[in-house]
């Protein structure tokens, strides 16, 4: 596994008494699409959570690139080049769908505060190449006719398209999808899995943590299952498949000893 | 460029009329009532910094009037016991207030909603008190006098409408920096900020130095806009700068619409009027009534809470917005 881009050595995280992800060895290969499963409450959010540094870990740790990520704060890991999306959608309902994916551009641009306040032209510059960045990223997830509408006026789909925009805004090595399919019909899903096969063509690694299985059958290269904050297995799909603990976690203990 | 232009041609055109109408004013329209425009400009200064705050970042202050007030006494206190230039005291007074926001701006701002309400009123009462207090400085209760005047080599401010004049001067460039702010990408990183601050950090926005330092870009505002009132009043009291000063700037700030640059003068403008005029003529006749702007405050603020939640101005706005795209849609059919 010499081209991992991303590695956590016995990361563990603790809340109170509950250890949602208890001593995880993972090695995520580059440039590929990798998903992590598991039934509810198997610690794959909290995972998300520890690579994207919502959370400090309790135990172990995680490299990017090679590089401990250590205490490294959510803002810094963006800038490393760590995109996410969120289960819950989050978009920013005061902007507008376009300005949305522009804020993705944050890490990649410089001009700030003074720069902004007079206008300079490098001010000028940078937005014109914010504005048409973002706009290519809308685009590529097939909303750009929805650049100056309001984020919360589109369906669930769309938004959920909406914040993949605006995490590939970043313009990240790594992206984090968080359950992109729920909520999505068959034909959405559809077009959910080429667009994360055009994303992994970009050179973009991505891992996505999702239940719909049929989805991640048919685009995962690399699964990880977690079952209680552990890693129980990992293979190609169709080990994963066969893989009696895996059914035994999913269904319960009696009909796999079946 | 010319897209931009046509864009916001209209936010130009009124721009342009605003600045003609505020050459006019005093000049043609409204001698006397010269101290009220000068007020509007003061209070225009203090509230855009807490639209900035509230409005786009969603951060609460109740505390704005302990900013108006330390650049009001500092700018007072060097230039009357230290001899310093009005320039020069204005300046340090401003450089002063930001670096106190900045410190203070980092433990205050792990705090949120509800807690930072509490802090940011804390911190204004707590420097009401020390203008109170500190007598030997600032003159006690009785306040500060014989501030001088602003001049120039030989040309001295020492009319009302040189103030003004001077005093729209700043307000209008710092109501252009805070447009040209809001339209840049710290402004979209503000706004990610109120819209969702897991989503702002996500994207690479450091939300915690960036509520300071809007908080700072807000102090100093009402810094400067507190020594432009020192130095055109000459005289100081702690009165003007307690709990219900910046409970009259929230509600300027309301009423104008909390997200918006320019409702913020709308704001400021409405609430001067009836404070400052209104309700003095009022009180002329009917002495009681005289103290009803506290009452006021709070009922505009309900009243704007509940039934135009956007602000008085943003609302007209939306709505003069709406009838226009309505015309310009029945157009082309006649």
């Amino acid at each position: 596994m010499s081209s991992s881009i991303l590695e956590t050595k016995v990361l563990s995280k603790a809340f109170g008494g509950l250890t949602a992800v208890d001593k995880v060895d993972l090695s995520v290969e580059a440039n590929k699409i990798t998903s992590v499963i598991g039934p509810n409450g198997a610690g794959k959010t909290t995972l998300f959570n520890l690579i994207a540094g919502v959370y400090m870990p309790s135990g172990g740790e995680i490299c990017f690139q090679g590089k401990p990520l250590g205490k490294a704060p959510p803002h810094k890991r963006a800038a490393l080049g760590i995109a996410r999306t969120f289960q819950n959608v989050l978009l920013f309902d005061n902007m507008t769908a376009l300005e949305n994916v522009m804020t993705g551009q944050h890490p990649r641009s410089r001009y700030g505060f003074f720069e902004a306040a007079l206008r300079l032209p490098k001010a000028h510059r940078e937005e014109e190449t914010i504005s048409l960045k973002a706009r290519q990223y809308l685009n590529l997830v097939g909303l750009g006719v929805y650049a100056d509408r309001n984020p919360l006026s589109l369906p669930l789909g769309q938004q959920k398209l909406l914040t993949i925009a605006r995490a590939l805004a970043t313009e990240p090595r790594l992206l984090l999808l968080d359950e992109p399919g729920a909520g999505l019909n068959v034909l959405e899903k559809q077009g959910l899995s080429e667009l994360i096969r055009r994303i992994r063509e970009m050179g973009i690694t991505v891992v996505l943590v999702e239940h719909d299985m049929d989805l991640v059958m048919g685009i995962a290269e690399w699964v990880i299952v977690l079952d209680s904050g552990q890693k129980i297995a990992e293979g190609t799909a169709s080990q994963i498949q066969k893989n009696k603990r895996v059914i035994a976690a999913y269904l319960g203990d009696e009909e796999a000893i079946e | 460029m010319l897209a931009t232009f046509k864009r916001h041609w209209w936010s130009y055109l009124a721009m342009a009329a605003f600045l003609l109408f505020l050459i006019l004013l005093p000049t043609q329209l409204l001698g006397e009532k010269t101290s009220i425009l000068i007020l509007i400009g003061l209070y225009s200064m203090v509230t855009v910094g807490l639209c900035l705050l509230m409005g786009y970042t969603g951060q609460v202050s109740l505390g704005q009037a302990a900013f108006f007030g330390t650049g009001a006494y500092l700018s007072a206190i060097l230039s009357t016991r230290y001899d310093l230039d009005p320039w020069l005291a204005m300046l340090m007074a401003a450089v002063a207030t930001g670096v106190f926001a900045y410190i203070i701006g980092y433990p205050i701002f792990r705090l949120r909603g509800n807690y930072l309400a509490m802090a940011t009123l804390g911190l204004g009462i707590i420097v009401w008190i020390l203008f109170k207090e500190l007598s030997q400085y600032t003159g006690g209760p009785d306040g500060l006098g014989g501030i001088p005047n602003f001049s120039i080599g030989g040309f001295a401010f020492d009319n009302k409408l040189k103030r003004y004049f001077l005093i729209w001067s700043f307000a209008v460039c710092a109501l252009l920096i805070a447009q040209n702010v809001v339209r840049s990408r710290t402004g979209r990183a503000l706004k990610a900020i109120h819209g969702s601050e897991a989503a702002a950090m996500s994207v690479g926005i450091n939300i915690a130095q960036l509520k300071v330092k809007i908080f700072v870009l807000g102090a100093v505002y009402a810094s400067l806009a507190g020594s432009l009132y020192a130095h055109h009043l000459h005289h100081i009291s702690p009165n003007s700068f307690d709990f219900m000063a910046s409970v009259m700037v929230i509600t300027m700030a309301a009423a104008g619409g909390l997200a918006s640059i320019w409702g913020a003068v709308f704001g400021a403008a409405t609430i001067t009027y009836i404070s400052q005029d209104a309700l003095v003529e009022l009180g002329k006749s009917q002495p009681k009534l005289a103290e009803l702007d506290v009452v006021l405050y709070g009922l505009i603020l309900m009243l704007v809470m509940i039934f135009l939640p956007k602000g008085l101005f943003v609302s007209l706005r939306d709505a003069f917005d709406s009838w226009r795209q309505r015309r310009a849609r029945k157009g082309p059919v006649t």
